[in-house]
């Protein structure tokens, strides 16, 4: 009865590993071989950050809490720290166990539930428990999130306990929500797009949903006990309680995230900035030539009439009429993304600058070409291509230096309640891009975003989708990445055509010496082009 | 700065201020400052360690480059009634409460002069605000200048902290100066009683303020409507203090081969001495420890820290955010070649350390960012090691000592030097173990590019 259906796909193949591709979100894979996470700030030989043990974090509250969307929220923050993650929602393994399509009994939820509700209960826990104990003991697991109800106050103690028996520290968060408002939102965007209330108006769906939670989970106490960890977050972030949490890095730094989360639903998109006088000069921060003037307004352009098109889909729906939230504009304080904004800035639109936005800095490469690199530095190429994500150039910033300085942009994109576009470079919208995709560290310096296209980043609790749309009637020379892009990271040799080359289907595999995981097939999949000119 | 494609050396200046406030400098089109105001207004009886809050944050700010400041009312209301006893203290006694009123006024007047003008981003105001009207009068104060507030209470019952912070105090209180200190601590004690008769913690009445509530050091936290970022960090710093005492050691790398050769930069190995000096550090630290606490070491990812460290029998950590910093062209090069290749580089260095950055390498700013999360994690634990580089050790003991920018990238840290840190309420105490192994001195003084200078 609670999260999308889509998580029964996830909750049917054996201990949920999907082989991900990278326009889709990897949130629910387990990474298949060790690798430095994006923003990873050093490792150990047991794969866990010492100075914080193994914990359990399991979260607290009544469905349409977002408890789901909480979950899944930390875990794309924390394995972004390199802290090896995963979600174990109970509602997977409830609907794998009772089948497609049927649903538990009516008292599963009840203290004083039949006996064969509970043998049926006991089976579940056991099964998502044990799964739980395998990841932590056998697959160097240091944080599993355990997404369940846990209503009670005395099986909190006794979950507490029992991990506590395997050195295992238990941490809860609890969503308490007392304002209506919060919960109708929460179940109009996330539970009443099942199968099951097709042809319901919206109203008596969400009371059919809320009368049904009511009955079935009777009690509930929220989280006063003092000798647990526990957060407690009260109307979506409105307040915060921390109790005793002292104990580790890690539940201060989740309390950090925390702070700046929110439940609302909101739209990211992703656009390159316009070309610039200076193509291939970092240093020069040159203004845009006349066809990157060109190319901001007609990207502004179709971001408009895209944005216009969602909304009036919506509408036909029937949903809201305000179903669009404000669009917030941030670019890079560099001239040519500040540049590229203008004109929506014309139209009305806020813009914000962010220093910590600026491009990876290429160090000596910058204004050589790829041929040049691989005749005064073959060592350095050689290192690149053994490990793009982490190498550095001589004085060039890697994209691990780049995920580390975005940091605060990350918590800050969290926080942003507005739909927001961001005009960086192609350096910085792939790193933010394998945050909020969850890209393993090695897939993100292939990802590709081309210039005739926005990138659409969908939320959704249990993962998020992107999207791209097509920008019409550009100038062919302009579509491929900057110069820059060409050079750093530098192509696999045997690649002769330089368009193109990054981030295609490598076949031969010679950019990825770690293989036995190749990325099916990067970013430019025309077919899911919304071009919402036609 | 105007030309566009031609180098000019403001290019690699980064802007002051940068952190939060993304500067006018960085190029010509008109940055838009984000304008967040905050007063952080502490809240609690005496004794709870406000000002000591109060001192780390704004140290912290400093040291990140936010500008910011402590208001303590306190210290204006002393103007007028320099050693008060305790009955000034009664809310019984009305020409007391109408004095402390006033003072109250003038802090944050002068608060929100400071802000108007334009100084700085975050003020505190340190004082026990202790009733939901004085707290509702700044609040309203606030707003009206554009200001946000942040109430901050430290509440805490447990009387051996109390207690630790009223010996702290009668012993540097400037309102107990020239007093014996028993009387002190016993006329301080019957002030927090005054104190205790009004004193209303922050509670649902106030639901409308952004506040955090840190209840016995941090056991229990409650955190109520944070509105930015800005805010979200300062809260997250706060609950990241504690109050056990520890000690940080710092040591530098042993004298690498690049530091005989007056190189810098590098991923040299150790010299000769340098390798006498890593094992004579466990016998060092061993001395300076005085028992059997189990220290973590924390090294760099270069070599010659790694090197350094690998006789002491602790936990041993590798942080890529303790990596010297980076010299870009100039790696590798000695002071007298970076002269005379990039002479106006070198000239440009000596006027403005702190902000110059390397050509293609970085500026003493870029690494106070990157070592900002080493800063959170030190304050976080207890007893740590750090093994690293010059700059890198520069920047972390100014955070500690409070050195200001213009000074830090210039102190002097000699190799084979083992430094001891202490932080205590108000400062931090420093040792300096030396180990009797020569090595050359890295300093160079402004203008000098001599190879090794002699140690003063």
């Amino acid at each position: 009865m609670d999260t999308l259906l889509t998580a029964d796909v996830a909750a049917n193949s054996p201990r949920f590993r999907r082989r991900s591709s990278t326009f889709e979100d990897a949130i629910h894979d387990l990474p298949l071989r060790e690798s430095m996470a994006p923003a990873q700030l050093y490792s150990t030989e047991s794969g866990r950050l010492f100075h914080s043990g193994r914990i359990v974090i399991a979260t607290v509250g009544l469905p349409a809490r977002g408890k789901t969307h909480i979950s899944v929220a930390v875990a794309r923050y924390l394995r972004w720290l390199g802290v090896k993650t995963h979600v174990f929602h109970l509602g997977d393994y409830r609907r794998a166990t009772v089948g497609p399509g049927k649903d538990v009994p009516d008292d599963y939820f009840f203290i004083n539930a039949s006996p064969s509700s509970v043998l049926l209960r006991n089976k579940i826990l056991k099964k998502c428990r044990e799964d739980i104990y395998h990841f932590l003991e056998h697959e160097n697991g240091q944080i599993a999130i355990y997404d369940a109800v846990n209503a009670i106050s005395a099986g909190r103690r006794s979950l507490a306990k029992e991990f506590a028996k395997h050195n295992i520290q238990t941490l809860f968060i609890e969503s308490q929500c007392n304002d209506e408002r919060i919960i109708e939102e929460n179940v109009r965007s996330v539970k009443i797009s099942s199968p099951d209330y097709a042809g319901w108006s919206d109203e008596d769906a969400i009371k059919d949903y809320l009368a049904r939670i009511s009955s079935r989970i009777p009690h509930f106490e929220t989280m006063e006990e003092p000798e647990l960890h526990w957060i407690k977050l009260i109307n979506a972030g409105e307040r915060v309680v921390v109790n005793n949490c002292a104990f580790g890095y890690l539940s201060q730094r989740i309390v950090f995230y925390l702070l700046n989360l929110h439940i609302k639903s909101r739209r990211t998109y992703f656009a390159r900035a316009g070309t610039t006088k200076e193509e291939n000069a970092y240093k020069a921060d040159a203004s845009l030539s006349p066809e990157g003037v060109d190319y901001a307004k007609k990207m502004s352009d179709t971001l408009i009439r895209h944005r216009e098109y969602e909304r009036q889909a919506i509408i036909d729906q029937g949903g809201p009429d305000n179903a669009l939230k404000p669009l917030t504009v941030w670019t890079s304080t560099r001239r040519r993304t500040v540049e590229t904004s203008n004109y929506l800035a014309s139209l009305g639109y806020r813009v914000r600058q962010r220093s910590q936005m600026s491009q990876m800095n290429p160090g000596v490469c910058e204004k050589m070409s790829e041929h040049r690199i691989r005749l005064e530095y073959p060592e350095e190429v050689a290192k690149h291509e053994a490990d793009p994500y982490h190498h550095r150039y001589p004085r060039a910033e890697s994209y691990h230096d780049l995920a580390v300085r975005l940091e605060p942009i990350i918590l800050e994109l969290e926080r942003e309640q507005n739909d927001l576009l961001i005009i960086a470079h192609e350096s910085v919208l792939r790193v933010l891009y394998g945050y909020l995709m969850a890209c393993n560290a090695t897939d993100i310096p292939k990802l590709e975003f081309p210039r005739d296209e926005i990138l659409e980043i969908i939320p959704a609790s249990y993962n998020n989708e992107a999207k791209r749309i097509h920008i019409p009637d550009l100038p062919n020379n302009m579509i491929p990445g900057s110069p820059q892009d060409l050079q750093i990271p530098v192509p696999p040799s045997g690649t002769t055509s330089p368009l193109g080359s990054l981030g295609s289907p490598n076949t031969t595999g010679a950019s990825t010496p770690a293989t036995g995981y190749q990325t099916p097939q990067p970013l430019l999949i025309r077919k899911t082009h919304v071009d919402p000119s036609s | 700065m105007t030309v566009n494609g031609e180098f000019n050396h403001d290019m690699r200046r980064v802007p002051t201020g940068e952190f939060m406030t993304p500067s006018r400098k960085t190029n010509g089109v008109g940055v838009q400052a984000e304008d967040t105001k905050i007063c952080v207004v502490m809240v609690g009886l005496p004794a709870r360690g406000k000002s000591l809050i109060a001192q780390k944050v704004v140290r912290y700010l400093h040291w990140l480059s936010i500008k910011a400041k402590t208001f303590n009312v306190g210290q204006y209301r002393r103007t007028n009634t320099p050693n008060p006893s305790a009955d000034f203290f009664d809310t019984s006694n009305s020409e007391g409460e109408r004095l402390r009123r006033a003072a109250a006024e003038a802090a944050v007047n002068d608060m929100c002069k400071w802000f108007a003008e334009g100084q700085g981003l975050i003020a505190i105001l340190d004082a026990t605000n202790s009733t939901k009207k004085r707290r509702r009068w700044i609040q309203e104060r606030c707003d009206a200048e554009g200001i946000e507030t942040l109430f901050v209470e430290s509440k805490c019952d447990d009387e051996d902290i109390i207690m630790s912070n009223i010996l702290e105090v009668k012993t540097t209180s400037p309102d107990y100066v020239g007093q014996d200190p028993e009387s002190a601590a016993q006329d301080f004690r019957n002030r927090i009683r005054n104190y205790e008769r009004v004193y209303q913690t922050i509670d649902e009445d106030e639901f409308d303020l952004t506040y955090v509530k840190l209840i016995d050091v941090g056991k229990h936290v409650i955190i109520n409507q944070i509105q930015d970022y800005l805010q979200s960090r300062v809260v997250y710093y706060l609950m990241n203090l504690h109050i056990r005492p520890r000690s940080i050691w710092l040591s530098r790398h042993g004298e690498s081969q690049y530091n005989l050769n007056g190189k810098i930069g590098g991923d040299a190995e150790l010299s000769e001495r340098g390798e006498m000096y890593a094992r004579a550090l466990p016998g060092l630290v061993k001395q300076s420890v005085g028992d059997s606490r189990k220290l973590t070491v924390w090294t760099s990812t270069l070599r010659r820290t790694i090197a350094t460290a690998r006789f002491l029998e602790f936990e041993k950590l590798e942080w890529k955010a303790l990596d010297e910093l980076d010299s870009g062209v100039c790696d590798g090069l000695t002071y007298a070649e970076i002269e005379e290749r990039y002479p106006d580089d070198f000239k440009q260095r000596d006027e403005d350390k702190y902000n110059y950055r390397y050509l293609g390498g970085e500026s003493y700013r870029d690494v106070v960012i990157r070592l900002e999360p080493i800063i959170m994690e030190l304050e976080r634990s207890e007893n740590i090691l750090i093994v690293t580089h010059q700059a890198i050790l520069r920047c972390i003991y100014a955070y500690f000592m409070n050195v200001p920018q213009e000074r830090s990238p210039w102190m002097e840290v000699p190799l084979h030097t083992l430094i001891k840190l202490t932080p205590k309420a108000y400062s931090t105490q420093e040792e300096r173990l030396k180990a009797d192994i020569p090595a050359v001195s890295t300093f160079r003084e402004k203008g000098s590019s001599a190879k090794h200078q002699e140690a003063a």
